[in-house]
Order: C-alpha cells, then structure tokens, then sequence
C-alpha cells in the first residue's frame, strides 16, 4: 500500500522489479521477488475481495433465459452448502483465508523492506504497512482464541425444606425450583405429598409497611398444594422476616386472605419452610453461530447433572436422513438422504457410560416432532382409523381425521360427524336410532320412551314434558356423549324432574345405569364427594340410550374391520332412524341433504402411531430461529435410532426450566441394562466465577413498556461475582456497558419480556424474571486497535504530510542557492 | 309531471347524487382546518409526537406512500375513523409486493369476472379495498400466501396490519392525546376511546369535569364530522385542542415543536429539495462543460439555496426528533448527503482559484439530489417518520462512527460522479490525462512546478486532470474515513456485541469498499493509463459501497439491520 504518491523512487523500484525477475536469478531470490511484486499484490487483494463477497453476500446465479425477470436468478449462501456447512466465522477462518492472509502479510512485509526505501517521504506508506501487520497480529491472536457464548441467570430459586416443628434444624425432606411463573417441583415424605405451583411473580412489588415501605422488591407467591390443604405463601427477595401465608376463602369477593386476618397466625404450616436464594450460574455455552458447538449431554436417571460430550464435525444448514422413512417429508421437497456417520465419545470420567460410542447418523436444521399413523400389520390389534372430507355443492369443504377408538379423536364439528366400531349388528342398530330417554314409572306398565329433541341448553324457554299419565313431567338440560370417567367412558343426559307434588329433582342419567343419580345444589357445592341418597325419587327410574348422539353423520366399522358403512341422519336432523348405506375409500357419497357429499379419502383398519420429525419446507423456516428447531439422530447400541430435539440449554429438571425454553430428554436402555438420559445442546464451558442475578431493570420511554421494542430504553442486569469472601456487591451490566471479570466481559443479551399464559395450566408473566448474558474474551483487541491508529496516521502521512513536505524540498531546490543561480 | 319525465328526473338524480357527494366531500376537505389537531401532541412507543406526524405514521402502514383521494393523512385519519364505512369498499390498502398483488389479483378475478377494471387499477397502482380483501377467495390465497415465510409472509403481515391499522377502534386507540394529571416517565398518556364512550373512569386522575368538557367538545365534533359541517368540525378542534392542553399543562409538551414537527411532514420532509439540488446539477454541468463561468456560479449559487434548505431541514429534524439524525435509513441517507454538501462548501473555497472549482459542488449537488429523490419517492425503505432510538443505539459511537462512515460512503458518490464524469468524457475522445500527484498532493503541489505535477491555478489543466484530481482527491478522505470508521465500528462493537469484527455482511462490505480502494492505489502505481482505471475503480467501489447500502440492508440482514 504506497499511496498515490507516484515518485521517482517508485519507477525506480519499478525498474527493479522488472529486473529481479531475471532467468538466471535463484529459487530463493525469485520467491523474495514474487513476495516484492505489487503485481502479486493487486492479485492476492482481488483474490481477498472474491473471497469476502462469496462469504458474506453469497452467489447469484441465473437459471432462466430472461435474465429480467426476478424469478431467473437464485440466490445462494455458497458456505451453507453441504459441502461446507460453514459459520461466517468458520468461512473466515478456513484454511484458504489463512493461506491468503499469510500470503498477503508476506507481500506486505517483504515489498515494504525491499522496495520502499526508509525515508521522510515514504514514512507514510511504512507507516500504513506497519500498521496493517500490527492490525494481523493482533487479530491472529484475538480469532485464534476467541471463545463466544451466553449464559442465562436466573433472579431467584427457591430452596424448599419439610422439617419437624419440635427439631428444627433437622430436614425431612427438600425441594428446589426456579422462580418462574408456572414452574411446579413435588415433595414426598413418610407417604404424603406436597405439590408447590408458583402462581405469579411481580418483578418490582411495593412494601407498603415497615421500615422499608416504598421500596420495591421481588415477590413470589407459591401455590403450596399439601396433604391438609392449600394456601399460598407470598415470598420476598430480601425481606424474608416478611413472609406470610394466604389461604383460600370461600368468599367471592375476596378468594384469598392473609393467614393473619383469617387464622390468626403469619403461616398456615410453619414445617414447610421457602427461602428465596440466589441461582447461581456457573457455566456457559458456546454460540453455534460463532463456530459449530453442538454436543450431546448424558446422565443416569435420576441425577441431575449432566456430563458433556462435544460433537465435532456437525453440519448446521442443511438436512441429513439416513432414510425416507425416518422423518416426514414435505410434499414436493426432495428426501434429504444423506446419512452422517459421526461417532461421539466419551471425554469425561464422569461419563455415565464411557465404553460407548454415541453415532449420529441424522441432523435436520428445522423440524417439528409430529405423531402419524400409518397401516400396522394384520397382528395389530384393530384401531380403525378415517380421514374424510365433506364437500358442498358450492365449493366448501372441511376435512376430518377421526379415530374409532378414541373417545377424544372420534367426533369432529362439536359431534356432528362421529366415528365408531361396532362389534355386532345390534350395536349397529342401536347407533341408528336418536338419542332417546326411557321412563319406568311404579304403577304403570309399560316403558315410555321418549326421543331426546331439544335442550334447554339450546332453548332456555324449554316446557317439562309430561311422561305419559304419571303425573311426572321433564326437560332435558344438556346431553353429554363420550364423558371420559377415571376407567370408561359413558354418555349422560342431564334432565329435570318435576314430581307429582310439584318438586323438581335434577337427575344426571347416564348410559350407564350404574353411574345415574339424582344432584342437588349442595352435593355440586361439595367437591369432597356426594353423600346421601342416590335417587331421591325411586319411584321413577330412568335410562339413557345415546344412540347416535349428537351426530348426524356417522361412519362405522365392524365388525369385520374393513366393513365400513356409513349412517346418514342429516334429512331427520337427528331425529329419525339413520339411513344407512355402504362406503369405500376414494368414492364420493351423496348424503341425504342433497347439496352435501362425504369422500372417505384414507382408512386404516388396524393405524398404528408414529413420531418422526416433520421437515419444514424452506419457505415456512423462520431463520431468526437459527438452531432451535434442529434434531439429530443418534444411535445407541441396543436401540433403535431416536431424535433428539435441541435445547438451548441443558435444564437438569424441568423445575429449572426457563420461559420460552424446553425439557426434553430422551430415556435409552443399554445392551447391558442400564438407562441413561440423553440431551442434545451446545457446548459449554465453566465461567471463572458463580454470576448471580440481583435484578433485571427494564428502563423504559415516556408511557412505560408498551410491548413494542421502541418504548424500551434499556435492559440492565445488576449481576454479582462469587468470591472468597462471597457475593460482590451488585454490577451494572446494560447495553454497550459491558462488565470485565475474570477474564471474559459479559454483556447484555436476552431478556425475559412479559407474556400472557401459552397454554392450558400455564401462567401468565409479568417478566424479568432472568437474564442472558454475553460471555467472550477479547484477547488481542488493544493490538487490533493499535494497528488501525498506526495505519489511519500512515494514511494521513500519505496523502496530506508527504506533498507538504514535497512541497517544502521543491521551493527550496527553486530557491537561487548563495552564490550560484537558480 | 309525466311518466317519462318522473324517469327522467330519477335518473339526473342518481346521476348527480355522487358528483354531489363528492363536490360536498371536496369542499368539506377545502374547508376543514386541520392545524390544531395536527398540533396535538400523541404518546406512541415511548415518544411524544404531533398528530400530524402520528397520522402520517399510520396512514402509511395502510396506504404505503399512495395518498388516498388526496386528502392529507390527518384527515384521511380522522375520516377513517369517523367513517369507517365510506372505506369498506375504497381502494385504501397498499399491496407492495407484486407477486403478491397479482396472484390476489387473478384469485378475485377468477371469483368475479365483472371485477376487470377494478382489478387492473389494482395491478397498477397497488392499491385494493378492504371488502375485496375479505373475499373467500382472497382469504383462502391470503393464508396459503402467509406460509411462505422467504417470499411472501411478510407482504401479507403487511396486509393484515393495515387491515387492522384501518379499523376505527384501532385508530381511536391509538389517538392517545389526553395527557397524564402527573408527570411522571412511566405516566401513559390515554386514548379517546374512554371518552367515546362515556366512561370517564378512565380518566379517575382528572377533574371530572375537564373530562366532560372534552367529552362533550368530541362528540360535538364526531356530529359535525359526520354531517360535513366545517365550520362546526374546526371551532370543535380548535376547543378539543385547547382543551386537552390546558387539562395538564406541566405535562403537555413545547406546542412550538409539535406545530414545527407537523409541519415537517406536511412538507413530506422536505425532500422536494431535490428539485433544486437537480438545477443545480444542470448549471454546473453547463459551466464545466462548456467553461462557462455564468452557468456555474449560476449553479454554485442554487446548490447553496439548495443545502441551506437541506441544513434547515437537518437541523429541524434534529429539533423535533431532540436527536441529531442518523438513527435510521432515511436519516443516515439525507444526513451523508448533507455532509458531502459540508465538504463540497469547504472544498470549493480551498480550490476557488484552481481548475477544480465547481465540481465539488456538482458532486455534491448530485449525491443530495439522488439521496433526496431516495427519500422521497421510495418511503417505504426510506421511512421518513422519527421513532425512539433503539437501546444499543443510545452511545456516543453512534455519532462517531455513523457520521464518519456516511460522511465516507457520500465522499465515495461524489468521487464516482467525477469519475463517471471523466469516463464520459474519455468515451466522447478525451485524452488519457491524469495527475500525477494525486489528489491532495495536486493541490498542495500547485504552483511548484511548470511540470503538469499538480493542479495549475489557471486553467491550464485538461478537463481530464481536473476530475481525475477531484476522484482522486474525494477517493484519498473517503479512504481515511472508511478505514477509520470501520475501527471505530469495532471499538463500539467490542462493547456492544463482545466483538470488534463478527464477519457481518455489513461490516465485510464496507471491508471490500476499502479493499477496492487500495487496489486502486495500487493499480495505479502499476498501469499506463492510470486515469481510466482509477475512474473504473472509483465506480466499482461506489458499487459495492451501495450494495453495502441497498442489498446487504433489505436482503441479507445482519447485526446491522436497523442501520
């Protein structure tokens, strides 16, 4: 790099170059003139510029004639490609980038020596070249030991121990878990059992008394579920003198009071004691994104920790299936068969099996674990199975995938469309007729059977209906089919009885007559279970044929599996007998609405389940997800192949487990009989020190968090370092204020936004709750940043000292010297 | 009146009926002044900011850059939300991508033939009705269309945001303008929809009967709204506006800087600027073409109107964002071109006696003039509206680094222009001339030698050496400010990411930006026709300098993506 500066000396060295090139010149003086030609130089820096642009932007190429047209060109990621499977990291530190930088240096350095002489007008350029090995150094030494990675800390767990009132200090029994909203941990002793539940957290909560009131602290309440009741126990980061109980009234207004108030003492069950500790984090684990990380976690059921085995060779984009058949492919996409063959073995002692090696056989960038079923073998037993699809004349049309045996998965619509197995004609009879009540009444012969056509339910202004001459009249209430009970499944209809002397009695009838009683307000009221008599009015006895139930398409098997027929009620609305006629797989059938026709597309007589990963087809790939939908297949000698879904982080419990993460281990039995957990992760490396959480602060705009990331000033994490002499005291680290200990800086990266509950039994989230921090090294950066100042004043040097100077020597040449003339 | 004449007249009245209504539409339009509501000051996102601004805001997640029927974006605002109905069936919902647009077109088609005009305006202009959005068959496609997560998810996150955007409730929810009683950083300000609907609970901090008076003073002006009354609908804006200001008047804020920021965008940010930039352009042309000394001090007097109203609208910005402007795309992009106009001042002063002069403003004049044409005609990647800066953004090498890079990307433009400028003028038989003392030493050297070593203060020198000097000059600083730049990127990334360098396809391209400058340098050292290759290399880095721009922003994201 000489600048602009074209001077005499440069043609002179020009001159030289052309020279040294001579034939009769000696190996070693040819190679010192190659490394001193600017020529080789302009080469190596264009060879420098192809290279980034592939690695960083891709390629571009065409795949249709008309070049205009934004659908002929096709961009590509050249090192995403099987054959590299290459980080932006990785691909700037393969060995052709390498080669090419040595290259380069070695032109820098030998070009400057030889051709560029040392002095005050070619500093500039020695100064720049000086200045550009200094910034290779220290980039050697920054690239060649950087270690990248992220740590979450948690703010809070919580230790719980049982102990004996009259022996305090003595542990019966304990338990642990995160601070997290929905987060469950059990405790057992002496054959009792306590369920703990943190309900909700409140981040920022006010003391509203004592010395402190109008600080604000970090509050949990657990849902403490125990063998002599409920209560929930509010905990507080820092103030434990002010824990106290909250038991559950019976008063609407008010479901929870303080023990205090209602029982007159701070705890409801003083054995059970909760202390909120700090979590601390003592490892973290590589970024995949820096350089391929992965790595498998094993450990005996029933520990805890998990002992590491690092995976080498791993791809990270791309696809790889030993066969079709172990995974669920999307439609179009063409089978990824490409098997890996990469054996993992132990590296720890603690490896709970270290004489075996781990194959992994299969890796998918972004693939959801789905269960299927596919036709089982004629020894399966019979497990009829449907898909169908029910098609209008004007083009609408729904799908339905139902299973016979499946009290769940066997009606679609709300039960208008149903799918049952009949072992006989009779039950195939009696599927035909509506659903329908039966009356004995003492006194009159006879059974009155009444079909089921409204409920008050559906018609709030529903009349009791008289049951014949009794002096007995009803309404049904609600129908319920298909009722999951502990051990069966049973329908039930629930009516209202108004009795000869005017009395009405709830009656819950159920198909079967076993289960049917008579309910009342205070037997719903009393959830320890029902006490006195069954039937409050024996006199009249009723019974509940289901019938075809709420539906009025059904589709039946049986009772030789692959007969299958169809009962069509849709013209009666349910209310006559169903018309039944035969179906068969791919023909259409004309229903009896007329405008209405059901296609039986699939059936399988004897379906039998199967989970493999579905493949997401590349467009519906999210790719801020990067790795967190990945899996990969390992074989364990002994077993069938079985995938393993990625964890961020390898949680030991599910008690520990962070929002928005998952749990997931994999059982496997040994050749020799033993067990062992597998998980699949990154790899991990021990912090220098235990980081504990303090607080997360999220500083917002004016107006407070909105949920939108532009009301959100920062994120700071009040972190603490264990030392001898315990926790240090609380450390600020917040967006571009990063914090150095211990020889890695740790930055802010992740927080823990609030959010509603996800799921059914989940809990909502007021948030902040952990942190994510950044952990890297940054050897060699002071070398890095000297490099770039020596060079940037070299450049100055260059392009404005150096004409100065030239500047200077050309007048004084002009000027008339003593004595002589100009 | 006969039968003939009663059909007569019942057709002359469906006839006029809609030109009535549209005439009675238009005069209210013309009528109605806006001014006071614009000023009002709206809480969105943590940031306090005029209506004016907010309406513009969200009038263009619904509409892109297309205004509707004309009307300004506060009005359509206020109309959208006051009569929702008159927009059900109007072509108000921009469809930018064209995959998208016309496989949403040809779905509608195919369910209703008779759709054929409409359909074709909406190839054209992009821009179709709710109600034909909720057609079964544009909903059908609409979901298929939203699994493509690579091609077309996000167009249909568009569609779907300004479908929701457009709703009334939405709009009202969003119009939060009455201020907190206390001030307070966390106080949120609140909506009208408490108001709408009477529930002044949700106002339990104010006087209550503040609250009923400006309940009152709205349902005033939804009526007068609704009847196309004007001078009703202003005399209920200008007392709504007044109002809410008096209701926390420790709270409101500056109402000078509201008034200053509606403004602001009326003048759609004052890119119409590039207007005057372009005449410029023309006359400096003319004068270093022709060596016409009027047309370019003809030019160099425009450019200078044209960078005061450029400055002005920079330092307005900076007034009413209460940051300066390099947050975003369009302000990266407005401010580097602002800063080439800096330099091109500073550096016709310095060249005023030498060849040089009027190119540096040409440059710059060009750079401003294609920069602003950007911002204005391409506002969905330039978006003009001002919002918080994201937190890592909040650090001094925000300033530092941004402006030293941007400045150096305007420094690589304006060296392309000269080099364009010296390519075109080798294509029409000019000679291979160059200057040999390169580009700061051309001006630092004139005058010690009769040899063409440098610049001649006269105007000796070719028109070739001229702007081979001016490339080579603007090529020379932007060299030093790229490479500064990028070590300043990497002091703040060290402390922000945990890394100087990640490989970032922004940060390697703004490396290859300055590898195609040292070849330059290098290059020249070694070819006969050092003119010729220096202006290729000029281009070709301004190239890739704007795939770093362009390609590498809006395709390949990387850490830098809100850069």
């Amino acid at each position: 790099m000489s600048g602009s500066m074209t001077t005499p000396e440069d043609a002179k060295t020009v001159q030289e170059d052309r020279r040294s090139g001579g034939a009769g010149a000696k190996p070693l003086r040819r190679l010192f003139d190659l490394f001193s030609s600017v020529r080789f130089g302009i080469i190596l820096l264009s060879i420098l510029f192809v290279y980034c642009t592939i690695g960083s932007a891709g390629i571009l190429y065409p795949i249709h004639p008309n070049l205009f047209h934004p659908d002929s060109w096709v961009h590509e990621q050249m090192r995403q490609w099987r054959f590299f499977e290459m980080t932006e990291f990785e691909w700037f530190h393969w060995w052709p980038f390498d080669v090419l930088m040595v290259l380069i240096c070695t032109t820098l350095v030998v070009t400057t020596i030889r051709r560029i002489p040392l002095k005050p007008v070619n500093y500039g350029v020695w100064i720049i070249h000086t200045g550009v090995i200094v910034l290779c150094v220290g980039s050697v030494m920054y690239f060649g030991t950087k270690v990248e990675g992220d740590a979450p800390i948690v703010r809070r767990s919580m230790a719980i121990t049982l102990v004996d009132p009259e022996r305090p200090g003595e542990a019966l029994a304990t338990a642990s878990l995160v601070a997290m909203p929905g987060n469950r941990a059990q405790m057992e002793h002496d054959g009792r059992a306590w369920n703990f539940d943190v309900l909700s957290i409140d981040p920022s909560w006010e003391l509203l008394s004592g010395e402190d009131a109008g600080e604000r602290t970090y509050s949990v309440n657990l849902l403490v579920d125990g063998p002599d009741g409920r209560f929930i126990r509010q905990l507080l980061a820092g103030y434990p003198e002010y824990t106290e109980d909250m038991v559950i009234t019976e008063d609407p207004t008010q479901p929870m009071k303080r023990a205090i108030k209602e029982i007159g003492r701070t705890l409801v069950d003083d054995s059970i004691q909760v202390e909120l500790d700090y979590e601390s984090q003592g490892w973290f684990y590589l970024r995949n994104d820096l350089a391929k990380s992965f790595a498998v976690y094993l450990r005996k059921p029933g520990e805890l920790d998990w002992v590491e085995r690092p995976i080498h060779g791993m791809p990270l984009y791309n696809d790889y299936l030993s066969s079709e058949d172990d995974a669920w492919l999307f439609p179009g996409g063409p089978p990824p068969v490409d098997p890996l063959d990469i054996t993992v073995s132990a590296v720890s002692p603690d490896d709970p099996a270290p004489g075996m090696d781990i194959r992994i056989t299969g890796y998918l960038r972004y693939a959801m674990t789905r269960t299927r079923y596919k036709a089982g073998p004629s020894t399966a037993p019979i497990n009829p199975m449907a898909w169908l699809t029910l098609s209008s004349t004007d083009g609408a049309s729904q799908q339905y995938q139902l299973s016979a045996m499946d009290p769940r998965g066997r009606t679609g619509d709300n039960g208008l469309v149903a799918f049952r197995f009949v072992q006989d004609q009779q039950q195939l009879e009696s599927l035909r007729q509506p659903p329908s009540l039966t009356f004995q009444v003492e006194g009159i012969d006879g059974d009155m059977n009444m079909i089921i056509d409204d409920v008050q339910a559906a018609n709030p202004a529903l009349e009791f209906t008289p049951v014949g001459d009794s002096g007995y009249s009803y309404r049904v209430i609600a129908v319920q089919d298909d009722i999951i009970l502990s051990e069966r499944v049973a329908s039930v209809a629930i009516i209202e009885i108004k009795t000869p002397g005017e009395e009405t009695i709830r009656r819950w009838v159920f198909s079967d007559p076993s289960l049917t009683r008579d309910v009342t307000d205070q037997m719903l009221e009393d959830p320890t279970g029902h006490s006195g008599p069954t039937l409050l009015d024996e006199t009249i006895t009723v019974s509940y044929q289901p019938g075809s139930g709420n539906s009025l398409l059904m589709l039946v098997a049986g009772p030789d599996p692959n007969q299958l027929r169809l009962l069509d009620a849709l013209d009666s609305m349910g209310q006559a007998e169903a018309r039944v006629q035969p179906i068969s797989v791919g023909v259409p059938v004309p229903l009896s609405s007329g405008s209405l026709s059901l296609l039986l597309t699939e059936y399988l007589p004897r379906a039998v389940q199967q989970s493999r990963p579905v493949i997401a087809p590349p467009e519906q790939r999210n790719r801020d997800a990067r790795e967190l939908f990945s899996q990969v297949q390992v074989r364990v000698p002994g077993n069938d192949p079985v995938w393993l879904e990625y964890h961020q982080y390898p949680f030991r419990d599910r008690s520990e487990l962070l929002r928005r993460q998952v749990y997931n281990p994999s059982l496997l039995r040994l050749e020799d009989g033993t067990k062992v957990e597998l998980m699949f992760s990154r790899q991990r490396l021990p912090l220098p020190t235990g980081i504990a959480l303090e607080e997360f602060i999220l500083t917002t705009h004016q107006g407070g968090y909105t949920g939108q990331a532009g009301s959100i000033r920062n994120y700071t994490s009040m972190i603490r370092f264990m030392t001898d002499a315990g926790w240090t005291n609380p450390v600020p680290v917040s967006v571009n204020e990063p914090v150095e200990w211990g020889g890695y800086s740790y930055f802010q990266s992740q927080w823990d936004p609030p959010e509603p509950a996800r799921f059914e039994g989940d809990r909502a989230s007021m948030g902040l709750n952990y942190t994510v921090l950044g952990v890297g090294n940054r050897h060699g950066v002071w070398t890095q940043l000297a490099g770039c100042i020596i060079a940037t004043i070299g450049m100055i040097y260059a392009f404005y000292i150096k004409p100065i100077i030239k500047r200077r020597q050309r007048l004084e040449h002009a000027q008339p010297r003593p004595g002589g003339t100009s | 009146m006969t039968g003939f004449g009663r059909v007569a007249s019942l057709l002359l009245a469906l006839l006029i009926a809609p030109s009535a209504a549209m005439a009675q539409q238009q005069t209210f339009i013309e009528q109605v002044d806006l001014e006071p509501i614009e000023s009002l000051a709206v809480q969105v996102d943590g940031r306090l900011k005029s209506f004016g601004s907010h309406a513009n805001t969200l009038m263009s997640v619904v509409s892109g850059s297309r205004s509707i029927n004309e009307q300004s974006p506060s009005f359509t605002y206020m109309d959208m939300m006051l009569r929702p109905n008159a927009y059900e069936d109007a072509d108000i919902v921009y469809v930018k991508n064209k995959l998208v647009r016309n496989k949403i077109a040809d779905a509608l088609l195919m369910e209703d033939p008779t759709l054929g005009d409409r359909i074709e305006a909406f190839r054209e202009t992009g821009l179709v009705s709710p109600m034909l959005l909720n057609r079964p068959s544009a909903q059908e496609l609409v979901e298929v269309l939203s699994r493509d997560l690579i091609r077309t998810a996000s167009s249909v996150d568009a569609i779907n945001g300004a479908l929701i955007v457009r709703e009334p409730a939405f709009l009202l929810d969003r119009m939060r303008i009455v201020p907190p009683a206390v001030e307070g950083e966390t106080a949120p300000w609140q909506s009208l929809s408490g108001i709408a609907l009477m529930d002044a609970s949700a106002y339990a901090d104010h006087d209550p009967s503040d609250i009923a008076a400006i309940t009152e003073t709205w349902m005033g002006l939804v009526e007068a709204w609704n009847t196309h009354d004007p001078d009703a609908v202003n005399q209920s804006m200008a007392t709504l506006a007044t109002q809410l200001q008096e209701l926390s008047p420790d709270v409101y804020p500056e109402t000078g800087r509201l008034s200053w920021e509606s403004w602001y965008f009326n003048q759609k940010s004052m890119t119409w600027v590039w207007l005057i930039y372009m005449l410029s352009v023309i006359l400096l042309l003319l004068g270093m073409v022709y060596r016409w000394p009027p047309a370019r001090w003809a030019g160099l007097g425009v450019f200078l109107i044209a960078f005061g109203l450029h400055t002005f609208s920079i330092l307005l910005r900076w007034y009413i964002a209460d940051r300066w402007p390099n947050s975003n795309m369009f302000e990266a992009v407005t401010t580097a071109a602002w800063f080439g106009g800096c330099l091109a001042i500073v550096m016709e002063l310095i060249a005023r006696r030498t060849a040089m002069h009027g190119i540096f403003a040409l440059g710059s004049a060009m750079a401003s003039m294609v920069a602003l044409m950007a911002a204005r005609f391409l506002p969905l990647y330039l978006d003009p509206n001002i919002s918080n800066k994201m937190p890592v953004l909040h650090d001094i090498w925000l300033y530092i680094h941004t402006n030293v890079i941007i400045f150096s990307y305007c420094l690589i433009f304006m060296a392309a222009v000269s080099a364009g400028l010296y390519l075109l003028r080798r294509l029409f038989g000019g000679s291979a001339d160059y200057v040999r003392a390169g580009g700061a030493g051309a001006l630092i050297l004139r005058g010690t030698t009769s040899t063409p070593d440098a610049l001649a203060d006269t105007d000796n020198a070719s028109l070739g050496q001229v702007l081979d000097g001016v490339t080579m000059l603007l090529m020379e600083l932007s060299f030093v400010l790229l490479w500064a730049g990028i070590a300043m990127g990497a002091i703040w990334a060290d402390h922000s990411w945990g890394r100087p360098w990640g490989w970032d396809p922004k940060e390697v391209f703004a490396l290859n930006t300055f590898i195609i400058f040292a070849l330059l340098i290098h290059v020249r050292l070694k070819v006969r026709d050092k003119g010729l290759w220096t202006a290729w290399l000029a281009l070709l880095g301004c190239l890739v300098m704007l795939f770093n721009w362009i390609v590498i922003n809006f395709v390949i994201t990387g850490l830098h993506s809100y850069a």
